[in-house]
């Protein structure tokens, strides 16, 4: 029995709230009204700066939105990996940042090809995350705490053992690659985002492995009756979470056109609010168990749309990050005034 | 055995014999650790983490957490300023505007995290990000210098050897423990906090419980924020900034418990001594700052490990919940 109580960790409060947000998955299933919420959010604001925000349908503008929602879509869909835990991993810049500070000195000072150096990211990003995962499971404290620290402790390590400095003399092939422009509008970077999606997507509704960590987070607990290893999935969310970010790490250092280590602010803490915004907008549950891969992409276009078009208006940079804020506010308050009237309309049936 | 026993029960006993061991080891080390000079650094700063760590200890004493502690400081400060600066107000109406939107920041959160029944985690993301941007749209990112001549002096002047922000802060380390020991809606705070729904049942508000430690906690980080202007001797908008580690880890170091109903004050103090203790040594050492980063996060980490293996041992099922 003993090992039954072992995944209480990251289950949420039981009661009312369960029942609400399994009501509301169960419509949102029906009528998708997220993704359709957002679509029409995205075409109404897209219509509203074309017609006041001069420059918003440029070429160059386009071009630098489609780069934005690939980074930050990356980042926004790691994160969506260990929502799925019902936990949550502050972290994610730190790791991001920390395993493309190791792309960049495999690719430097040990001078290894491009590839094997990126393979040496993601999977030192998957051993981060999966360290993360451990010390949550093994001790079943909550993320956000285990996370908290160890975000200190990797960002710590790294600028002491890189004493700071980044990369910057990356090979043409790479720095080239971050200013690519398909069709004049596209970057790769959205391509790459749109890869990891179409993954994700596929491990989440097609794979054993992907319905198995959905019903884990679900309810740990039922998960664990049923015979599955919970633990152990947990700790691959974790570590996928890791990997997506040291992806994102170094699509951003792609971007920069070098690897620094203040990419993400310090500690890598820039990266909290759009790792969040994309998933909670898309509909993923803070709870655990109910992902939108489709609706984080679609959340993230929105933010992007909207931080580029307030930038554009002219209204002041940090103004933006209010708005970006009551954005957050807004879209998580809709959704539970949705998931009450789900669960008011279920009861009613 | 009794008392013996109770006595190891208890947050404070090891925290103060590691204080203890670390400054005595730490002035065999470097003898000049013990000059006036380094003890009124530590001092100063005490004073100031201590104000905010408390305010996030609230919040953790009820299971909820707030991230936006340093964004309500921040945009606190810069309100500060800018009354004194822009409005011209006195000290004093400054002081109590800066209180009431403090406090305000704290409601707003509290009655947000109440009526949407979501984790407070997510609702302080989003105030963190409202309250920042308001603070550097307002600013426009520059600092308000037109701080008046009696902030600065509270900020600088030493009262003895003791700098005189701890008339501020030694009152409120002893009303929030007299809070939190003694008073009826301190002690049904910390009833809330181990079990809400135990206390729901036994007649405590929810909501009046979320919007008090909310609100207390904004007012909180009220107080740190002006602290800070009258230390810098400006209000900047970066004020905030590089609290939420150090506030998450002073009182979780000082025993609180992360799933609530439990918080040290005396414990909290001790954390921050702990915390400032490290700093210092570090620097004192020339040792890289870095590694105060690596080892906040290790002993946020084993403090946590710890707290949770008490709560085991002294018989409590360990309830996990963070909303």
């Amino acid at each position: 029995m003993a090992a039954l109580n072992t995944v209480q960790t990251p289950s949420p409060r039981p009661g009312e709230r369960d029942a609400a947000s399994a009501a509301s998955r169960r419509l949102s299933g029906i009528f998708g009204s997220n993704l359709v919420g957002l679509l029409i959010a995205i075409a109404v604001f897209v219509l509203l700066f074309g017609f006041f925000a001069n420059g918003f349908l440029s070429k160059v503008n386009l071009y630098s939105i489609s780069r934005s929602i690939g980074i930050d879509g990356v980042i926004g869909l790691a994160m969506m990996t260990v929502l799925v835990t019902g936990g949550l991993n502050l972290g994610l810049g730190a790791i991001g940042v920390c395993s493309a500070m190791g792309v960049g000195w495999a690719l430097q000072s040990l001078g290894l090809p491009i590839a094997v150096s990126m393979i040496f990211g993601v999977l030192l990003g998957a051993a981060l995350g999966a360290v993360n995962g451990l010390i949550v499971v093994t001790t079943r404290l909550h993320s956000f705490v285990v996370t908290l620290a160890t975000m200190s402790i990797f960002f710590g390590t790294m600028i002491l053992l890189s004493g700071a400095n980044g990369f910057n003399a990356l090979p043409r092939v790479l720095t080239g690659f971050g200013r690519i422009r398909m069709y004049g509008v596209v970057s790769p970077l959205l391509l790459i985002m749109l890869l990891v999606a179409a993954l994700l997507f596929y491990l989440y509704r097609y794979t054993a492995l992907g319905r198995e960590m959905l019903a884990a987070g679900a309810n740990p607990f039922a998960a664990k009756l049923s015979g599955l290893p919970v633990e152990r999935l947990f700790v691959c969310c974790h570590a996928l979470c890791g990997g997506i970010g040291a992806i994102a790490g170094v699509m951003a250092s792609l971007r920069n056109g070098a690897i620094v280590p203040s990419m993400a602010g310090p500690l890598g803490a820039d990266w909290l609010l759009p790792a969040f915004l994309a998933p909670v907008l898309g509909g993923t549950l803070l709870t655990g168990g109910g992902v939108s891969v489709s609706g984080a992409v679609l959340g993230c276009v929105f933010v992007e749309i909207i931080t580029r078009g307030l930038y554009m208006l002219q209204i002041g940079e940090f103004w933006i990050q209010t708005a970006l804020g009551l954005v957050l506010l807004g879209a998580i308050l809709l959704e539970r005034g949705r998931a009450a009237m789900a669960l008011q309309r279920s009861i009613g049936r | 055995m009794n008392a013996f026993r109770r006595m190891l029960r208890s947050d404070s006993l090891g925290l103060a014999l590691v204080v203890l061991l670390g400054g005595a080891a730490l002035s065999i080390a470097r003898p000049e650790f013990l000059t006036a000079y380094n003890i009124d650094v530590i001092l100063v700063g005490f004073c100031l983490t201590v104000i905010y760590a408390l305010g996030q200890g609230v919040i953790i004493a009820i299971g909820h957490m707030n991230l936006a502690l340093g964004a309500t400081g921040c945009l606190v400060a810069v309100s500060f300023g800018g009354a004194m600066q822009v409005w011209g107000l006195p000290v004093w109406a400054a002081v109590i505007f800066g209180l009431l939107i403090g406090m305000f920041c704290g409601f707003v959160n509290g009655w947000l995290t109440h009526k949407s029944g979501l984790t407070s985690f997510i609702i302080t993301l989003a105030t963190m990000s409202i309250f920042k941007g308001i603070s550097l749209g307002i600013t426009e990112a520059q600092p308000f210098y037109g701080v008046a001549e009696s902030v600065k002096a509270f900020g600088s002047d030493r009262w003895g050897p003791l700098p005189e922000t701890l008339l501020v802060a030694l009152p409120i380390v002893i009303g929030l423990a007299v809070f939190l020991g003694r008073m009826i809606p301190g002690r049904q705070m910390l009833a809330f906090g181990g079990n809400p729904s135990a206390a729901e049942l036994s007649g405590i508000s929810r909501a009046r419980m979320v919007i008090l430690a909310h609100t207390l906690s904004g007012l909180l980080a009220a107080i740190a924020g002006m602290m800070s202007v009258a230390r810098l001797q400006l209000a900047s908008p970066a004020i905030g900034d590089e609290w939420l580690i150090a506030s998450f880890a002073a009182p979780v170091i000082g025993g609180a418990v992360l799933s609530g109903g439990h918080l040290s004050v005396l414990g909290t103090c001790l954390g921050v001594l702990i915390v400032s203790l490290i700093n210092q040594a570090l620097v004192m050492l020339a040792v890289d700052p870095f590694y105060v980063q690596v080892l906040l996060g290790a002993l946020i980490l084993g403090a946590v490990g710890l707290n949770r293996l008490r709560e085991s041992r002294m018989g409590n099922a360990p309830v996990l919940r963070l909303s």
